[in-house]
């Protein structure tokens, strides 16, 4: 399913972003419905994709048992698609039915690469992100 | 009866067949298998080793089959090599694909695109030591630029018997700038240099991002006119691609004309790659020397940057002098992950774009003077 | 030839050296080139500045705010958390939150995640910041109050 740009332009990930290069990022997006339970990443997997929340409830867990919820439309998982070490370090569970934007990484870092002043926003934001993480999770996920 | 089985019979490959066909046919499988199982560069290897098998099946003489005789299929692809026809038309491609935002903001980066070109001038004197000719060290250099097109556009002029191991060996290489490059960033940087964090860049407007093409390509072409094939198509590229008005035409270079032309290039680069050339001990210099170029170019652009340094109060990350070696975007990629393991949250690969596209520019310039040099 | 000598003999170090300031100079050049092209521009858009702020100031940016899932607490969070208040009492606390969802399945209870999202919303589960979670005695003791008056 393909993705409103109206749906992305509030999420705090393109909040700097111009409307024509919104529409650049959008086109590689795609929606996708979840269930209650549906795994969306498991830990060791290769992460292929990154995940932005748009509704429902979300639990990234680890193998010691730790684990942190996202609540919040916005939210990213699967940050280890753009950044080390490239696989996902936690598995992605949802707790409630949801909507989900599924970017392919690959396709990402290539519009990254070609644009410059876009993949420095981008790469901003997720540094914001990833710096507001608790420790245990910091580059995880 | 029996006489023209007997003909047909000796005139089958399996009649035919040397030993070099033989290793020339693994070799294509081999490259092949890269492609397709590891994933190295596989949009050339899989054309050239599929091409490899096809320009090493034993064909007789004279019959039309084979690649450097006059009118036969291969032939005709190969055209397009032997003429400096698809180098061109793959930059383009380049052209359309790249934003040169990153070079435009902070060009002092430039200088270190420069830098590693010097890894294409050593491997040129360490060819000519090892006892090639000029011509040939050249063409062996120009691996250094690591960029495929480039250094067939030069060995297809200056040593065209030469194109089938140069071209294996630069693409190769590209493919391996993850391996080769990593050790030697982290022998040439101390912890604390790779963890320098890179100011943001200015943002660079549209207006200059459509005079640049412009700007750049009369500049650099009036410096060295010999880049003008492949400096010209590259800049060319870029405007179509920043101009809007021509996006058609910027899709049709980035998708449709650069595919089909690597295809091209790939068979024709593959089936000229001949037992005779291949499996001799000048193929073991080139791929030791294509190593080395690799080698000396990304460390002379480390070390370049560290030298810029000391004269910048906005230090760079001398992480990002590899990038100037032009395997875009592999080694743009590669910094952005040696720095990362340092520190997660520093994100040095648009900060590595400059220098690695103005390798690309700096390795068409350095062909175009070695062609000047030893062409005619 | 080979070596030294070999390099000497085809002038190699001339090309070489030549060669490498020719590409030095080139890039230096088109590198001055670029740093003078924003300023030129800059120079010549200057005239619009003006308007340029006026434009800019009229531009009034719409966003929309992002809408959280409203977390409404569904009606039976009372029972569930009656249930798992008995999973983590066995289980310990701080728990993992995994774990508790495993036991509870094994255990047959139904739409586990789901109530265990209820529990978060309700702040009846609460992070310790750690990766592991609380149950929330505070909170616990509101619903059972709540539930006494209403009944």
């Amino acid at each position: 399913m393909s993705v409103d740009i109206n749906i992305i332009d509030s999420l705090n990930l393109f909040e700097d972003i111009s409307h024509a290069e919104l529409e650049e990022v959008a086109s590689l997006m795609r929606r996708i419905r979840v269930t209650e339970g549906e795994v969306i990443t498991r830990q060791g997997n290769t992460a292929n994709s990154i995940f932005i929340l748009l509704s429902g409830n979300f639990m990234v867990f680890f193998k010691e048992g730790r684990s942190y919820t996202l609540h919040n439309k916005g939210d990213i998982i699967g940050l280890s698609t753009l950044i080390l070490p490239f696989y996902y370090t936690g598995t992605a569970v949802a707790l409630t039915d949801g909507d989900v934007i599924s970017i392919p990484g690959q396709e990402l870092l290539r519009l990254i690469e070609s644009n410059s002043a876009l993949g420095g926003k981008i790469m901003k934001k997720i540094n914001q992100i990833i710096s507001a993480r608790q420790p245990f999770v910091t580059g995880r996920c | 009866m029996v006489n023209l089985l007997i003909e047909f019979l000796s005139n089958t490959g399996f009649a035919l067949a040397g030993y070099q066909n033989i290793i020339m046919i693994l070799v294509g499988i081999v490259l092949i298998y890269l492609g397709i199982a590891k994933g190295y560069e596989p949009f050339l290897l899989i054309p050239i080793g599929f091409g490899i098998l096809m320009g090493n099946i034993p064909v007789i003489r004279d019959f039309g089959l084979g690649i450097y005789e006059k009118g036969s299929f291969l032939n005709y692809m190969y055209y397009g090599v032997m003429h400096d026809i698809y180098p061109p038309l793959i930059f383009l491609g380049v052209g359309a694909l790249t934003d040169f935002s990153a070079m435009l903001a902070r060009p002092s980066l430039i200088l270190l695109g420069a830098a590693a070109q010097l890894g294409i001038f050593a491997t040129f004197l360490g060819a000519l030591a090892l006892g090639f000719a000029p011509n040939e060290a050249a063409s062996i250099g120009i691996i250094g630029g690591a960029d495929g097109p480039t250094a067939i556009f030069l060995t297809a002029v200056l040593a065209p018997r030469l194109i089938g191991p140069i071209a294996i060996a630069a693409y190769s290489y590209m493919a391996l700038v993850p391996v080769i490059q990593p050790p030697i960033m982290r022998l040439l940087t101390t912890r604390k240099e790779r963890l320098i964090r890179m100011e943001e860049s200015r943002k660079v407007s549209k207006k200059e991002k459509l005079i640049f093409p412009i700007v750049g390509f009369l500049l650099c072409c009036f410096i060295a006119p010999g880049a003008l094939p492949l400096l010209g198509m590259l800049f060319f590229g870029n405007l179509l691609k920043e101009s809007i008005v021509a996006e058609r035409l910027a899709r049709a270079a980035r998708s449709s004309i650069i595919d089909s032309v690597t295809i091209l290039l790939g068979i024709a680069v593959g089936a000229s790659t001949q037992g005779d050339v291949f499996l001799t001990g000048k193929s073991i210099g080139i791929f030791i020397l294509g190593a080395s170029a690799f080698a000396v170019a990304t460390a002379a652009g480390v070390i370049f940057a560290k030298f810029m340094n000391l004269f910048l109060r906005q230090k760079i990350n001398p992480l990002i002098g590899a990038a100037g070696v032009s395997a875009v975007p592999n080694s743009a990629r590669v910094v952005q992950i040696v720095g990362q393991k340092e520190d997660p949250s520093n994100f040095l690969l648009m900060h590595a774009m400059a220098p690695n596209i103005s390798g690309v520019i700096g390795s068409a310039i350095a062909a175009a003077i070695l062609w000047s040099f030893l062409g005619g | 030839m080979y070596g030294l000598d070999a390099i000497s003999a085809h002038n190699g170090w001339q090309l070489a050296a030549l060669g490498t300031s020719i590409v030095f100079t080139g890039l230096i050049i088109l590198s001055l080139a670029i740093s003078q092209i924003h300023k030129v521009l800059e120079l010549w858009d200057e005239r619009y500045a003006y308007y340029q702020r006026i434009k800019k100031f009229m531009q009034i940016k719409h966003r929309s705010e992002a809408t959280v899932s409203d977390p409404v607490l569904p009606k039976n969070v009372k029972e569930s958390a009656r249930q798992f208040k008995l999973l983590i009492d066995q289980m310990g606390e701080p728990f993992s939150l995994p774990k508790l969802l495993d036991f509870s399945k094994k255990c047959g209870l139904l739409h586990s995640h789901s109530s265990v999202n209820d529990l978060l919303q309700a702040k009846l589960i609460i992070p310790d910041g750690n990766g592991y979670f609380f149950w929330n005695h505070d909170v616990e003791k509101n619903i059972k109050i709540s539930t006494k008056t209403s009944s």
